[in-house]
C-alpha cells in the first residue's frame, strides 16, 4: 500500500474497505485530509496517531456517523453514498461504548439483531451464538451492570458482529483492560479476523499492540497520514529514510552496566553511549559513520561479540527505529527522551 | 487508485427486515421497558395519584361544605391530571435521546441500519405512554367527585380526546429538545421552563386573564385553550361547537411539535446534537434565565393588580338616611360544616319612603393574622333587596352562613340604599356585627373519596415493588 493509491496484488483476498482521498472540517479547522487506503477481508489494520490526529473522526465517517467534507469510501462494494446499507455491513465497537445496564447480555444482541432486520427468536438463537464466540456463554442472562470491563468489551465485539459484518471497526478495544484481559482480547480479534474472514480496523495507541496484531498500519499525524502500508513496509520505509536513527539499544543486568559501557566504547564503530532514561539496566548506542563502514548488520554483530566475550550477559537487544514505537515517534515528530 | 467494482445502489442485505418487527417497534418496546420496569415513569406514575389523591380529598371536603358543585370538581381534577401528564411527558421526553449521548448508548443505535425516523418515532410513543396510565388512574377519581352527575361521561371523554391532543405535542417537543441538547441538562431545562411558560399565564389571577392581552394569551396558549374547553364544556353547560376556536391552538401546536420533529429533526438525528445554528445558542443559560425572570415577575403581577384594584375602589361621598337594621343574635359557637340562621330587620325611621334597597353580607376575620374571608364561600346568599320601605315601614330577611374554616369571625349586613343616578353615590349602613367562633370539624371520608385517595397510591406502591423485586432478581 502507499499513501494516496494501492496497488492491488493479484490472487490476493478481496478490499473488504476502500478509502479515497477523505477529508473533514469543522468549519475552518481541519480534522483531516485526504485519507486514502484500503483494507482486504482476513487482514487487521492498525490505525495508529497521537491524540487529535483524527483517528476517531476517520473511524467515524467510516462508521458513517459522520459525513465526510469531501472524498468518499467503498466496503464490500457498496459507496458512502448509501449510509443505511453500508451500516449493514460494517461492526463497530466504538470506543465509549455505553450499554444500558439492566440488560442482560443475550438482551442486548437480540434487540440490535432485531434491529438488524433479524425476527426475535432468530435474533435470540444469533446473540446466544455470538456469546458463545466470544467466551460470554455462562453469563448471557447477567445484567451488563455486573459485567467486568474485559466482559462489556467482549459484548460489544459480540454487539459490532451481530450482523456477520465484513469490516469491523475497533476503537481502543483494549483500553482499561489488565495484560490478562488486553492478550484475551487480541487473541479474539485475531480469530475473528483469520476465520471469520473479516476485515478489521484496529484504533488503540498501544503500539506493542499493533505491532503484534495486525498486518497492515495506517499513521495519522494532525489529519494527514503519514504512513501506510504492511507493518513491515512501514518499519523497513522509515528505517530506510532514516540514517539518524542508526543506533542500537541494549538491556543488560544492571551491575554490569559499567563494564559494558567501558566494551563498548573500545569498540571503533561506537560513538556515544548513555543511558536510556526511564528505562534502567538499558544503554543507547550510536553506530560511526554508517553510510561508509560495514552495513549496520555487521556493526550489531561486532557489538554483540563484543560484549559476549567480556562474559557480559544480555537481556535483550534492538535495533532503534526497528520498532513500531520509534517509527510512531519519528513520524509524530516526537523524541525519544 | 484501487478499481473497486461499486453497485449503484449497494448491495441487497441479506435477510433485510423479513418477518422482523418495524424499527419503530423495536425501540419503542424496549423504552417502554426502560422506562416502566426500569426507569422513572413508575415513580412519577406512583406521584401523580399522590398529586391527585390528595387534591380529591380537598376537593370533597369542600363539597360536603356545599362549596363546589361536583362539575367543578370534574374540571379542577381533569385540568390537573392534564396539566401533570404534560409535565410527565416532557421531562422524560426531554431525556429520550440526550440521556442516551450521555450514556453512550446513542452510537451503537445510529450505528444499525435502523432509520432515523423509526428510532425517534419509538422514543416518541414511548415518552407519551404515561398519558394512558394517567388518565386511568385519573377516572376513578372523577367517578367518586361527579356523585353521579352526568358530567362524569363527559369529564372522561373530553380529558381522554383533550389529553389526547396535548400530550403528545407536550412529549413530541421534549424528544425534539432532547434531539437538539448536547446534554442532558440542556435539554431538561430548555424543556421545563418552556412548560412553565405555558402553565404560568394558567395560574395567572383573573384580573390578568381579562382585557385584549388575556385573551389573546388564553387563545394562542394550548394549555389554557384546553383548559377553557374543559371548564366551559363541563362546568358552564357549553357545546363542544361554541369552544371550537379555542381547539385551534392546541392543534397547531401538536402539527408544528409534530412536523418539526418527524418531518425535519428525526431524519438528521446524529451523536453530538444540536444543529449549527441552535447549538451556538447557549440554551442551557437562555432558559435558565426565563425561568428566574418568570418566576421573579409573579409577585410584582400580582401586586400591580392588587394596586390597580385598589384605585378604582375609591371611597365616595355619601348621604346619610334614617334607616336602621337590627340582628336577632350577638354571638355564635359552631363548628365547620354547620349552618347559623339569623335574621335582619331593616326600618324606616324616616319620613319619607325610601329608595330601593340593598341588603350585602360580610364576614370578617377578627384575628388579623387569619385568612382572608371570601363571603361567596360562605353563604349561598350573600345579597336581597328591598324595593322601598314606607316611613316607618321595616323588612325582615333571613340568612345562613355555613362555616368553613375555623376562627373567630364578624358577620353584619349593611344595607344600601341605590344610588339616584350614575353621578350620584350612596351611604350604606351596617348591622351590629354577630361574633362567630367556628371550631372544626374533622370528617375522614369526605364524599367517600378516602378509599380511593388512599387505595390508588397504596395499588401503585405494591406494583412498584414488585417490579423492584423483579429486578433484583434479574440483576
Amino acid at each position: 500500500m502507499s499513501h494516496g493509491s494501492v496497488a492491488v496484488e493479484p490472487g490476493s483476498s478481496a478490499h473488504v474497505l476502500v478509502a479515497e482521498d477523505l477529508s473533514k472540517s469543522y468549519g475552518s479547522r481541519r480534522a483531516l485530509l485526504g485519507l486514502s487506503f484500503s483494507l482486504r477481508a482476513g487482514r487487521i489494520l492498525g490505525f495508529l496517531g497521537p491524540n487529535g490526529a483524527g483517528k476517531t473522526t476517520s473511524i467515524r465517517i467510516l462508521t458513517t456517523i459522520l459525513e465526510p467534507s469531501s472524498g468518499y469510501f467503498v466496503v464490500d462494494g457498496i459507496h458512502s453514498r448509501h449510509p443505511e446499507r453500508i451500516r449493514q455491513r460494517i461492526g463497530a465497537l466504538p470506543e465509549s461504548l455505553g450499554f444500558h445496564r439492566q440488560m442482560t447480555g443475550l438482551e442486548c444482541l437480540t434487540f440490535f439483531g432485531r434491529l438488524y432486520g433479524r425476527p426475535a427468536a432468530a435474533a435470540t438463537a444469533h446473540g446466544m451464538e455470538l456469546l458463545r464466540e466470544v467466551g460470554l456463554e455462562n453469563r448471557a442472562k447477567s445484567s451488563v451492570g455486573s459485567y467486568s470491563r474485559g466482559m462489556r468489551q467482549r459484548l460489544g465485539i459480540a454487539r459490532a458482529l451481530v450482523n456477520d459484518p465484513v469490516v469491523v471497526f475497533l476503537d481502543e478495544p483494549t483500553l482499561g483492560l489488565d495484560p490478562r484481559g488486553q492478550q484475551e482480547l487480541l487473541a479474539l480479534v485475531r480469530c475473528l479476523a483469520r476465520e471469520r474472514g473479516v476485515g478489521i480496523v484496529l484504533c488503540s495507541h498501544a503500539l506493542a499492540e499493533i505491532e503484534s496484531v495486525c498486518d497492515d498500519v495506517v499513521i495519522l499525524n494532525a489529519g494527514q497520514v503519514v504512513a501506510t502500508g504492511t507493518v513491515a513496509e512501514v518499519l523497513g520505509n522509515v528505517q530506510g529514510q532514516s540514517a539518524k536513527r542508526n543506533a542500537v539499544r541494549i538491556q543488560i543486568v544492571g551491575s554490569q552496566i559499567e563494564t559494558a559501557r567501558q566494551v563498548l566504547e573500545a569498540l571503533p564503530s561506537t560513538g556515544d553511549i548513555a543511558p536510556v532514561n526511564g528505562n534502567a539496566g538499558w544503554l543507547r548506542v550510536e553506530l560511526l559513520d554508517p553510510t561508509k563502514a560495514l552495513p549496520s548488520r555487521h556493526l550489531n554483530n561486532e557489538i554483540l561479540n563484543a560484549l559476549i566475550r567480556a562474559e557480559i550477559p544480555i537481556l535483550a537487544f534492538e535495533a532503534e527505529g526497528g520498532r513500531l514505537h520509534d517509527v510512531f515517534l519519528q513520524l509524530t515528530e516526537e523524541t525519544i527522551q | 487508485m484501487i478499481d473497486i467494482p461499486v453497485q449503484p445502489h449497494g448491495k441487497q442485505s441479506p435477510g433485510k427486515r423479513e418477518g422482523a418487527a418495524p424499527v419503530w417497534w423495536i425501540v419503542f418496546t424496549r423504552e417502554l421497558v426502560d422506562l416502566w420496569v426500569w426507569g422513572k415513569a413508575l415513580v412519577l406514575i406512583l406521584l401523580f395519584s399522590l398529586l391527585l389523591s390528595i387534591m380529591a380529598y380537598m376537593l370533597a371536603s369542600n363539597s360536603e361544605l356545599n362549596l363546589i358543585p361536583p362539575k367543578e370538581m370534574v374540571f379542577l381534577t381533569l385540568q390537573t391530571s392534564i396539566a401533570v401528564s404534560l409535565f410527565i411527558a416532557v421531562i422524560i421526553g426531554a431525556d429520550t435521546i440526550s440521556g442516551e449521548r450521555e450514556r453512550a448508548t446513542l452510537e451503537s443505535l445510529l450505528l444499525t441500519p435502523a432509520s432515523r425516523r423509526q428510532i425517534v418515532v419509538g422514543k416518541f410513543l414511548a415518552a407519551a405512554s404515561p398519558w394512558p396510565a394517567a388518565m386511568a388512574i385519573t377516572i376513578p377519581y372523577l367517578h367518586v367527585l361527579a356523585q353521579g352527575d352526568p358530567v362524569f361521561g363527559q369529564g372522561v371523554l373530553w380529558g381522554v380526546i383533550l389529553g389526547t391532543l396535548l400530550v403528545p405535542a407536550f412529549a413530541g417537543f421534549g424528544v425534539l429538545v432532547s434531539l437538539w441538547s448536547r446534554s442532558n441538562k440542556t435539554s431538561l431545562t430548555v424543556s421545563l421552563v418552556v412548560y412553565l411558560l405555558f402553565l404560568l399565564p394558567t395560574q395567572f389571577p383573573g384580573n390578568a386573564q381579562t382585557g385584549t392581552m388575556g385573551r389573546f394569551v388564553k387563545r394562542i396558549n394550548p394549555m389554557e385553550s384546553i383548559n377553557q374547553v374543559l371548564q366551559k364544556v363541563l362546568v358552564n353547560n357549553r357545546t363542544i361547537d361554541e369552544m371550537q376556536s379555542f381547539l385551534l391552538a392546541p392543534v397547531v401546536f401538536l402539527l408544528i411539535v409534530l412536523g418539526l420533529l418527524f418531518l425535519y429533526a428525526a431524519p438528521r438525528l446524529n451523536l453530538d446534537g444540536g444543529t449549527s445554528m441552535l447549538s451556538r445558542l447557549r440554551w442551557s443559560r437562555l432558559a435558565q434565565t426565563i425561568l428566574a425572570a418568570s418566576l421573579l415577575s409573579l409577585p410584582a403581577l400580582h401586586s400591580g393588580l392588587a394596586e390597580e384594584t385598589a384605585a378604582r375602589e375609591e371611597a365616595a361621598e355619601t348621604e346619610a338616611l334614617p334607616l336602621q337594621i337590627a340582628v336577632d343574635m350577638e354571638h355564635r359557637v359552631i363548628k365547620d360544616g354547620k349552618s347559623v340562621y339569623f335574621n335582619t330587620k331593616v326600618t324606616n325611621g324616616g319620613t319619607e319612603a325610601s329608595p330601593p334597597l340593598i341588603l350585602a353580607m360580610n364576614i370578617i376575620n377578627v384575628d388579623s393574622e387569619g385568612d382572608v374571608v371570601d363571603p361567596e364561600d360562605w353563604s349561598p346568599v350573600r345579597t336581597q333587596y328591598i324595593d322601598e320601605l314606607a316611613p316607618g315601614g321595616s323588612a325582615s330577611h333571613a340568612w345562613r352562613i355555613d362555616p368553613i374554616i375555623e376562627g373567630d369571625y364578624a358577620a353584619y349586613i349593611v344595607v344600601i340604599p341605590e344610588p339616584e343616578s350614575a353621578e350620584a353615590t350612596t351611604h350604606p349602613i351596617a348591622s351590629p356585627a354577630i361574633h362567630l367562633t367556628v371550631e372544626r370539624f374533622v370528617r375522614i371520608n369526605p364524599g367517600g373519596v378516602l378509599p380511593y385517595a388512599i387505595g390508588a397510591p397504596i395499588v401503585l406502591l405494591v406494583g412498584i415493588a414488585l417490579v423492584y423485586r423483579l429486578r433484583y432478581r434479574k440483576t
